[in-house]
């Protein structure tokens, strides 16, 4: 097999949309079932060295993994020694982008019946002793987001190999690093080849009393001379007081929690794509858990930016650095960033909200649109065909197959925005049109993870329950990615958000379709509502509001909150007391990190940096003091900050 | 003269049932909220642009039915649900006031769910619930001791003594038996009293809401027992007395705030004059079942009022 980058792909892909198109939009009455996937990285502890390294044993334990699976259908062996998981499906494992990383869904999707609600912390946990049962001894998952001195000139792998290969040409880390997967080496070269140099990661430095000023990113090396891209950092590429990194693994070797919901049809799932959209941002802030990279405490809280920078293809002409001569348009974004789209048919969405600067591939449009695709929906998919498949299988380029979406899954699943919107897969009759929400930070217990996981799938119910609205102009959705990033943001910074997320009564007694006429006259009067009020300026809908009161309502009662909303659905079906107690908690987690009361994952770790006794105030995150932020985390994935254990400020607010 | 209020669907009546403060304690914010919205859009649909409300519009925006007004005037000529019954689940709560003879419940239960299929379009519901008056959840104490035990303001005479329960229970056995009602449920259980209860039923309860407050501090014994009878414990945060007679007089009254159609007192001639009496309240909700949507959600309250209703009893 080998692959190629090809910029002669997207009439391919148009073709195997349409194809799809046609075949499932017409799907209705699919259930909500929903997924969730947490991803893992995995440490190798060193407790004579205290070292916590990362462990490249990813495709031994997978084969493991693999073959405990197949038992299983046999029915020749059992996951669960207690009977906890008893008619529960084993959880899936799936390679992630780093060699270090471990991705793990549920056996089968989540419903909505509400018990299974209660069913999916204890799964996380399940998938993390199963995961764990199938690694050496000293290697255990934990769900950090990033690793805290990936890339440093130490040997923080296990086994180590030497950096700067010839796929990634990092200075700072191994092509061993990525999955072997030919997929992954070919993505990270097309990305380095096509934007003609390599990607390039400046994150601001946290300035501590001790941190030299200027910083000049120490771990630089300036004199090296073997690949061409290692002129990178003699052009320039690095920033003062930032740290730099400069490749792939720094963004993609990142852990995310991403939910995957199934919409009833295809207008449910573009009203959900849409109205989740400016959530994105708020849930970033809220789950923020990155303050460290490359052995540096930085000064922003999240990941995001960081996986934008370490993926962007785009060349010099379409970044805006030199005029476009060769390439076709200026491209504002990465391909891994906020989405630039609405696409829902709802008569709420304004013009006014969608991006007037928006890149489209105006041939594709027209050819969606002749085949009979909305403007909208056309629109949407001819944005994502502005990059170009970075990843093509050779043999896939010979013949076209109409009933299946591998040249569209390959560009969709390498377009990374903070929404995704997934046709069924044409061989899968039972699945439907999905919607992904992908912007969450992974935490550090299960216990959050299952809280925010469940959050967001009760916040799609009561935007379906209540309709709900909250539409902004996409653009202040897209400063709010930036925003997301500040340290401290969630309790510092405020974010734009819709101020009336309900929509206006729906119109009573509108006069009935099957044409009774037998009303009175008093009926009549109804069949002439006065006109709707012409609509206010989209300025005056919006305002910036803190994340609590986003989240919890503001004081003055003008906005509801997203946890009164959610709180409002439940009081509205029936839920048994066990779950709704449950429900309680996980409410109570996301209600106490939006007012502050209790710590998100990045104040966290920078607390327990800062109070380390090895630290010396300089910004520095050492060998040792990483070994012993491994080991909290493990303690804390299991005692979840109970009696004041470790990570209490940022589970449960007391020590006792 | 009797007068039936009514929500509409409060799912998608602009947010006012939403209850913004958290709070975990019983409210019925959500019921007095939404009667008011409901007036208030009645009231704004029928007049023309830059009309003034006056009291004298009020029939316009209500409608009279032999001795019933509807206030707001239903339609039930609209589409209850959107989708076929089978993709629902109907959950119907019906709570019988304080003060109200329990020989009325029979025929109460009848109106209130007649009302609910009639709004629905349904010829069935899955469960009803029912409030009784009086019968309070208490976590700390679930000792069970019965009559007097209210600790409502000493209202003795208001709690529902075990014998009418039981009483009750046989007309709603008897509408479950004509299969009006899949299932049916009692609110606010202790373990002692559901056993004792039980113990008189043809139908077992399947359910027992219990409130919020404490739904994490169910005591043992009443989990186990729910466990082992087959019961669902369910959670709600209704209270009890969900809509006191003042409250009714102000929303329906001729103050600011109020809706124009009551006298402002039994005597004043400001509008429909009398004494008021609250008979029920029932609250309906109808879920799309495998997607966890709440399509459609409601109330209907019924009032006596005229000067021949019995004045209540406190």
């Amino acid at each position: 097999m080998s692959a190629i980058a090809s910029s002669r792909v997207p009439a391919n892909v148009g073709q195997q949309l349409l194809a799809n198109w046609h075949r499932a939009k017409g799907k209705e009455r699919d259930a909500l079932l929903w997924g969730d996937e947490v991803e893992y990285l995995v440490v190798a502890m060193d407790d004579a060295a205290k070292k916590a390294r990362l462990s490249l044993a990813q495709a031994d334990i997978l084969k493991s993994l693999a073959r405990d699976e197949a038992l299983w259908q046999e029915g020749t062996c059992t996951y669960s020694e207690n009977k906890e998981h008893d008619g529960e499906e084993p959880p899936h494992f799936h390679p992630e982008f780093g060699r270090f990383m471990l991705e793990a869904t549920p056996g089968r999707p989540w419903g909505i019946d509400f018990k299974d609600l209660l069913k999916v912390e204890s799964n996380m946990r399940w998938r993390r002793e199963v995961a764990k049962a199938h690694m050496a001894p000293n290697e255990s998952p934990i769900t950090l987001t990033t690793f805290p001195r990936l890339g440093t000139k130490d040997d923080y792998s296990q086994p180590y190999y030497p950096p700067s290969g010839p796929a990634l040409r990092s200075q700072f880390v191994p092509d061993e690093i990525a999955n072997p997967h030919i997929r992954f080496p070919t993505l990270a070269a097309n990305i380095r080849s096509r934007r003609g140099r390599k990607v390039e990661l400046n994150v601001p430095v946290f300035k501590d009393k001790n941190t030299p000023e200027p910083f000049k990113d120490p771990t630089v090396d300036y004199d090296l001379q073997i690949w061409p891209e290692d002129d990178d950092v003699r052009n320039g590429a690095v920033k003062d007081g930032h740290v730099y990194m400069d490749a792939m693994a720094f963004g993609m070797g990142s852990c995310c929690l991403q939910i995957t919901f199934q919409a009833k049809n295809v207008p449910e799932g573009r009203k959900l794509y849409d109205q989740l959209s400016p959530l994105g941002p708020i849930l970033l802030a809220l789950t923020a858990a990155t303050p460290v990279y490359k052995g540096f405490l930085v000064d922003t809280d999240v990941r995001w930016n960081q996986i934008g920078n370490a993926v962007d293809d785009r060349t010099k002409e379409e970044l805006g650095e030199l005029p476009l001569k060769n390439d076709r348009w200026r491209i504002p974004k990465s391909r891994y960033a906020s989405n630039s789209t609405y696409i829902s048919q709802d008569p709420r969405l304004r013009k006014e909200y969608l991006d007037p600067g928006l890149i489209v591939d105006e041939d594709i449009k027209k050819r969606l649109m002749e085949d009979g695709m909305d403007e909208q929906l056309a629109t949407h998919f001819a944005h994502l065909f502005i990059r170009d498949p970075i990843v093509v299988f050779s043999e896939d380029l010979e013949e076209l197959d109409l009933n299946k979406a591998d040249h569209f899954e390959n560009l969709q699943s390498t377009n990374w925005q903070h929404m995704r919107f997934k046709p069924p897969p044409p061989e899968k009759h039972d699945i439907g049109w999905r919607v992904e929400f992908r912007s969450m930070e992974i935490q550090m217990t299960d216990f959050e993870n299952a809280a925010f996981a469940i959050f967001i799938v009760l916040v799609t119910r009561a935007i379906l329950s209540f309709d709900l609205n909250f539409y902004i102009p996409i653009q202040r959705t897209t400063e709010n990615m930036e925003t997301a990033h500040a340290r401290n943001a969630v309790l510092d910074q405020k974010f734009y958000f819709r101020k009336n997320p309900f929509s206006p009564p729906v119109r009573r007694h509108q006069p009935s379709s099957s044409g009774s006429n037998a009303s009175s006259a008093a009926h009549s009067a109804y069949n002439t509502p006065p006109p709707s009020p012409p609509l206010a300026p989209v300025e005056s809908e919006y305002e910036l509001m803190t994340i609590s009161d986003i989240i919890n309502g503001s004081s003055d009662g003008s906005f509801p909150g997203l946890i009164p909303l959610v709180e409002s659905y439940l009081n509205s079906v029936n839920v048994d007391v066990e779950t709704r107690c449950s429900l309680a908690r996980y409410l109570d987690l996301i209600r106490k990190r939006a007012n502050g009361t209790l710590w998100t994952g990045a104040k966290w770790i920078r607390e327990f940096v800062a109070k380390h006794p090895a630290y010396k105030q300089d910004s520095a995150v050492s060998e040792e003091i990483c070994y012993d932020l491994v080991r909290a985390v493990e303690e804390m994935s299991v005692k979840e900050g109970a009696n004041g254990s470790v990570g209490w400020e940022m589970l449960r607010g007391r020590k006792a | 003269m009797k007068l039936i209020l009514s929500t509409s669907n409060i799912m998608t009546a602009g947010g006012p049932s939403v209850i913004r403060q958290p709070t975990t304690f019983k409210s019925n914010v959500e019921l007095i909220n939404s009667l008011r919205a409901n007036f208030q859009a009645a009231q704004q649909s029928t007049l023309p642009p830059n009309t003034p409300t006056s009291n004298d519009t009020s029939a316009s925006w209500t409608r009279t039915e032999e001795d019933t007004l509807y206030i707001p005037a239903v339609d039930f000529s609209q589409r209850g649900l959107a989708e076929e019954r089978s993709q629902y689940d109907i959950t119907v709560k019906l709570f019988y006031l304080p003060g109200i003879p329990v020989s009325r419940r029979c025929a109460h239960t009848r109106q209130a769910i007649d009302l609910v299929l009639k709004e629905l379009h349904v010829t069935s519901i899955d469960l009803l619930i029912v409030s009784f008056p009086g019968i309070l959840f208490d976590a700390e104490d679930d000792s069970e001791e019965e009559e007097g035990s209210s600790v409502d303001d000493g209202s003795e005479e208001q709690s529902d003594d075990f014998d009418s329960l039981v009483q009750t229970w046989q007309t709603l056995e008897n509408l479950q038996a004509q299969g009006k009602i899949s299932q049916l449920g009692v609110a606010e259980f202790g373990a002692e009293r559901l056993a004792r209860f039980i113990a008189h039923t043809k139908v077992k309860p399947s359910v027992d809401q219990i409130n919020l407050k404490d739904c994490c501090v169910v005591p043992k014994n009443l989990i186990m027992y729910a466990k082992q009878e087959k019961i669902d414990l369910l959670t709600h945060n209704d209270c009890n007395d969900i809509l006191p007679v003042g409250t009714t007089r102000e929303l329906l009254g001729p103050g600011e705030r109020g809706a124009g159609i009551l006298a402002s007192s039994p005597g004043a001639e400001d509008g429909v004059q009398g004494d008021i009496e609250m008979q029920w309240v029932v609250k309906y909700t109808a879920v799309v079942k495998d997607r966890g949507v709440v399509e459609n959600k409601g109330y209907f309250a019924l009032a006596d009022v005229g000067s021949c209703v019995k004045p209540p009893i406190y």
